[in-house]
């Protein structure tokens, strides 16, 4: 480690800068020190210079004070995940510098907050550059407050990555430009000492260490999962939104409170998610479009709820934000361990669809076909989220609002009902859909029931009945499935190598692919949206490969059991699991394959 | 006008008491003129949970216990129906009391009808939460509605007297429909089966539509007049309390009537997509 605490302005100058076209940093510290400021300050600042975003944060699951850590990623090309490495790690306290020292770049530069005295030592590599400066300190001191080392702190690291003073003043100044003016100019100070100190320890202006290319990236959306998930429900004609307070979904219940209301919908907070679930099917029983979303804990809980959409024929969106099971499990942690319970969670058979977004972008196009695909298969369509995809922020680029389009299959008017001879909520069919008259609908009177009923909707257990209800049933899945969501595919289709993987694990694993192929290995890869009926493209893929290794979070192996169960041989897959509740590495994935691959 | 189901035959034993409940629901139905298209009948799991076969309405046939949440969900959605809530004791005050107590609370707009028959019915005769023979300690819903905030309607009927029956079921109807929320109706409804209370519970009611002197808007009149009788080993049939001031929750006008042609709104989703823009 080469900690730099005094003037030495003749070393910077001298040794040529870097130039990154790829950068992830992080800020860490107590949860009160705001390490979030610093790193929307360069969000937005990056943003400017035309760059690809990917952020995302890891806050120890407690009220306030804990560890908090804030990341950020800006790269000229876009990438949808953190980078293997952290090149520029900004600590308010040890424990930070303990935290992020495993995965430093060894030729990354920390900046240290030296309140309390110098970084730990022996825990970073010496080829490290350490800059300490006792932030902390300085703005109690001259400014009075605490809090204010953050814009203290945003001075040094703007020289650090040759940003321009005036430009870092104003994106301070836009930042903060909701607050008093006099704030503002608080902040402002802040970042001025920042500067000044900066001068001291070398870091004149122009004499950055490094400098971060600038981009031309068209005009993006930085959006979540769970917003832009939520979105698309709402473009889609969702109205009806029940849910329960959770890690990682509570998102999805503030963004649809906020916003439905204003388009005469409605997002209630239920008692519990028994509740959420069934005051949802009520909602979607009236024609109304509706969902409901929850983590593991509350997902199960509302299983016999799904459960009985799949047997009365209600449509319903169900959301399954995953997080670190089993039980409570590590609520903010990433996992993708409830496969199983998606697939198979509630009891008897039925027919479902579980879709996965393959990135935060395209939760709004999963969010809105969900929405449709719920109508025209009168039945729950599940949506597999999980924490990273959630709640994670990136750049995408803009919604195709002009391409949503609202399917009502076979919903019946008030005037095609009238029309009929007769009215059958569970008409069989050929694609086993029935057509569908809501409640106040004159002459459409009908029962919805979960027990087993003849086409009336009365209660028949009789055995012929039965066969052919539950075939119905099952024949809307056939219906449907050349339309389901086809996955994203990367590399030539002849590579004798498979990467098989979804959710947020899909942007890391392409990640892995192109080092993979940097590296002269063949491969391609394979990001299913669709998890369950498993689609024949997974099948072929797994079929036409020599090899093809299944990346997942979890223990089980969930993901390669389902694709196997549905008929990919077993033989060629390698399962590649992770459940330790922090993301893959693309460096990780790659050199585990080119290992694996050198042993064949 | 199109053929529909044709309502089903009670599937109850003779001299069961749902019988004299969906006796004064459909009486209540057509006095209030109520055309069956706007109604939804919805029900909880058990005996008391075949009642929305049996009337000709849209019907639903819920999950055990979770009667209220799917019937707040339909009251929110389309606040044009009339929307009508039956299930057990067991349903409404075992499995289900958690959504009971937030439905009180909650004040949607709906009746909610609960046949007490102290007993699990369907399920052949288990201890309900209700009952009052053998524990002596029976948890009385109506006591239980009255501690909790919101609560605008509450009132017990027995199915053996269907005049009073009727009046309280129209009583509940017309606050509901009012807009004044949730109506929550407990019909001591015998199970003749497993439980057969007529005489016991007749001899055990005091009628508060009968005495002058009884003010149902005045909630503490309601409590003390119910721990008094429970004290003497009686309890009190009639409206125990109602506010006719009360506000239903508010849910927008129907969802399930929206136009939800996209293009109307494309600006505002636009001026959303915006908000995100770096
Ligand atoms: C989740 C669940 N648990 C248990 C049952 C079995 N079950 C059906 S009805 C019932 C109780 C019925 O009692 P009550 O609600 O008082 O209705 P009654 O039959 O007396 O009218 C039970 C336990 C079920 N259907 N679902
Ligand atoms: S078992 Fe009891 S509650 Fe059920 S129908 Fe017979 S009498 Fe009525
Ligand atoms: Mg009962």
């Amino acid at each position: 480690m080469n900690v730099t605490t005094k003037p030495n302005a003749g070393d910077a100058a001298a040794t040529p800068k870097r130039q990154l076209s790829d950068i992830s940093v992080m800020v860490a510290g107590q949860g009160g020190d705001g390490s979030l400021t610093i790193a929307s300050l360069l969000s937005a600042q990056f943003a400017s210079r035309g760059l690809h975003l990917y952020s995302t944060s890891n806050i120890a699951s407690r009220i306030k004070g804990g560890h908090a850590a804030a990341f950020l990623r800006a790269s000229v090309v876009p990438t949808g995940c953190m980078g293997d490495h952290i090149d520029l790690l900004v600590a308010f306290d040890d424990e930070a510098v303990e935290m992020a020292a495993p995965n430093m770049a060894p030729d990354g530069i920390v900046v240290f907050d030296a309140s309390k005295g110098a970084p730990p030592e022996g825990i970073l590599a010496d080829t490290i550059q350490v800059f300490a400066v006792p932030f902390g300190r300085l703005a109690v001191r001259d400014l009075g407050r605490d809090l204010l080392k953050n814009c203290l702190g945003f001075g040094i690291v703007s020289r650090i990555l040759g940003i321009v003073d005036d430009a870092a003043e104003s994106s301070l100044r836009q930042r903060f430009k909701r607050l008093p003016a006099a704030v503002v100019e608080t902040n402002v100070e802040a970042f001025r000492i920042g500067l000044s100190h900066a001068d001291e320890i070398g870091l004149g202006e122009g004499t950055s260490p490094w400098t971060v290319d600038e981009a031309e990236r068209e005009e993006h959306l930085m959006i979540a999962g769970n917003e832009a998930l939520s979105f698309g429900f709402l473009a889609a004609g969702g109205r009806f939104y029940a849910g329960y307070p959770i890690t990682p979904a509570s998102e999805i219940l503030g963004w649809l409170q906020r916003h439905l209301p204003k388009y005469g919908g409605m997002a209630i907070q239920a008692e519990d998610e028994l509740s959420a679930i069934n005051m949802a099917t009520g909602a979607a029983l009236t024609g109304t479009r509706s969902m409901a979303a929850s983590s593991g804990p509350g997902f199960v809980l509302m299983q016999e709820g799904v459960s009985q959409l799949g047997s009365a024929e209600i449509p319903l969106v169900v959301v399954d934000c995953q997080r670190a099971g089993p039980s409570t499990g590590m609520p903010t942690k990433v996992e993708q361990s409830d496969i199983g319970t998606m697939i198979n969670g509630g009891h008897g058979d039925y027919p479902k669809v579980v879709l996965s977004p393959a990135n935060q972008g395209d939760s709004f196009v999963i969010g809105a076909f969900a929405t449709n695909l719920a109508q025209r298969i009168q039945g729950p369509v599940i949506i597999a989220m999980d924490r990273a995809m959630s709640q994670d922020s990136t750049t995408v680029k803009p919604f195709d609002l002009e391409g949503i389009t609202v399917d009502n299959a076979k919903r019946l008017t008030r005037e095609e009902v009238l029309k009929l001879e007769e009215y059958k909520r569970y008409k069989i069919t050929d694609d086993g859909v029935s057509p569908w008259a809501v409640p106040g609908t004159p002459g459409g009177q009908n029962l919805v029931t979960g027990n087993e009923r003849n086409e009336w909707g009365l209660v028949s257990a009789e055995p012929k009945n039965r066969n052919k209800m539950i075939d119905k049933r099952a024949r809307k899945i056939e219906t449907v499935r050349d339309d389901l969501p086809k996955g994203c595919r990367w590399g030539d289709a002849k590579a004798p190598i498979g990467l098989l993987g979804f959710g947020s694990a899909g942007p890391i694993i392409e990640r892995a692919a192109i080092r993979l192929a940097e590296a002269g290995t063949d491969v391609q890869v394979l990001r299913p949206r669709t998890i369950w009926p498993v689609l024949d493209e997974t099948i072929d893929f797994i079929r036409q490969c020599e090899r093809v290794y299944v990346i997942e979070y979890n223990e089980a192996g969930q993901l390669a059991h389902t694709v196997s169960g549905a008929g990919a041989p077993k033989e060629k897959m390698v399962s590649l699991r992770k459940y330790d509740g922090t993301p893959f590495r693309a460096v990780d994935i790659a050199n585990t394959v080119l290992e694996k691959e050198a042993a064949e | 006008m199109t053929k529909t189901y044709t309502p089903a035959e009670p599937i109850w034993c003779a001299g069961c008491g749902d019988f004299g409940v969906q006796g004064a629901l459909e009486r209540s139905l057509i006095d209030l003129n109520i055309a069956k298209h706007d109604v939804m009948i919805l029900a909880g799991i058990g005996c008391s949970g075949t009642l929305q076969n049996n009337v000709g309405t849209y019907g639903y046939h819920a999950l055990h216990g979770r009667v209220l949440p799917a019937a707040t969900g339909v009251a929110f959605a389309n606040p044009d129906l009339t929307v009508i809530a039956v299930g057990g004791d067991g349903d409404g005050f075992a499995i289900g009391a958690g959504h009971f107590v937030h439905s009180v609370k909650r004040n949607p707009n709906l009746v909610y009808i609960v046949m007490n028959n102290s007993v699990y019915g369907l399920t052949k005769g288990q201890d309900s939460p209700t009952m009052d023979s053998s524990a002596a300690e029976g948890l009385d819903s109506t006591r239980l509605a009255l501690s909790i905030p919101g609560a605008s309607f509450i009132a017990r009927g027995f199915s053996r007297w269907s005049a009073q029956l009727h009046e309280l079921t129209v009583a509940a109807l017309e606050h509901t429909r009012a807009g004044r929320g949730f109506a929550f109706l407990e019909v001591l409804s015998p199970c003749v089966t497993y439980n057969d209370t007529y005489a016991s519970w007749e001899s055990m009611l005091d009628n508060l539509d009968e005495d002058p002197d009884y003010d149902p808007t005045d909630l503490s009149m309601a409590f003390s007049r119910g721990v008094a009788l429970d004290a003497e080993g009686r309890m009190p049939a009639g409206v125990i309390y109602r506010n006719d001031g009360a506000v239903g929750k508010e849910a927008p006008p129907s969802m399930a009537g929206q136009d939800l042609n996209p293009a109307q709104h494309l600006d505002a989703y636009r001026g959303i997509m915006n908000s995100y823009a770096v």
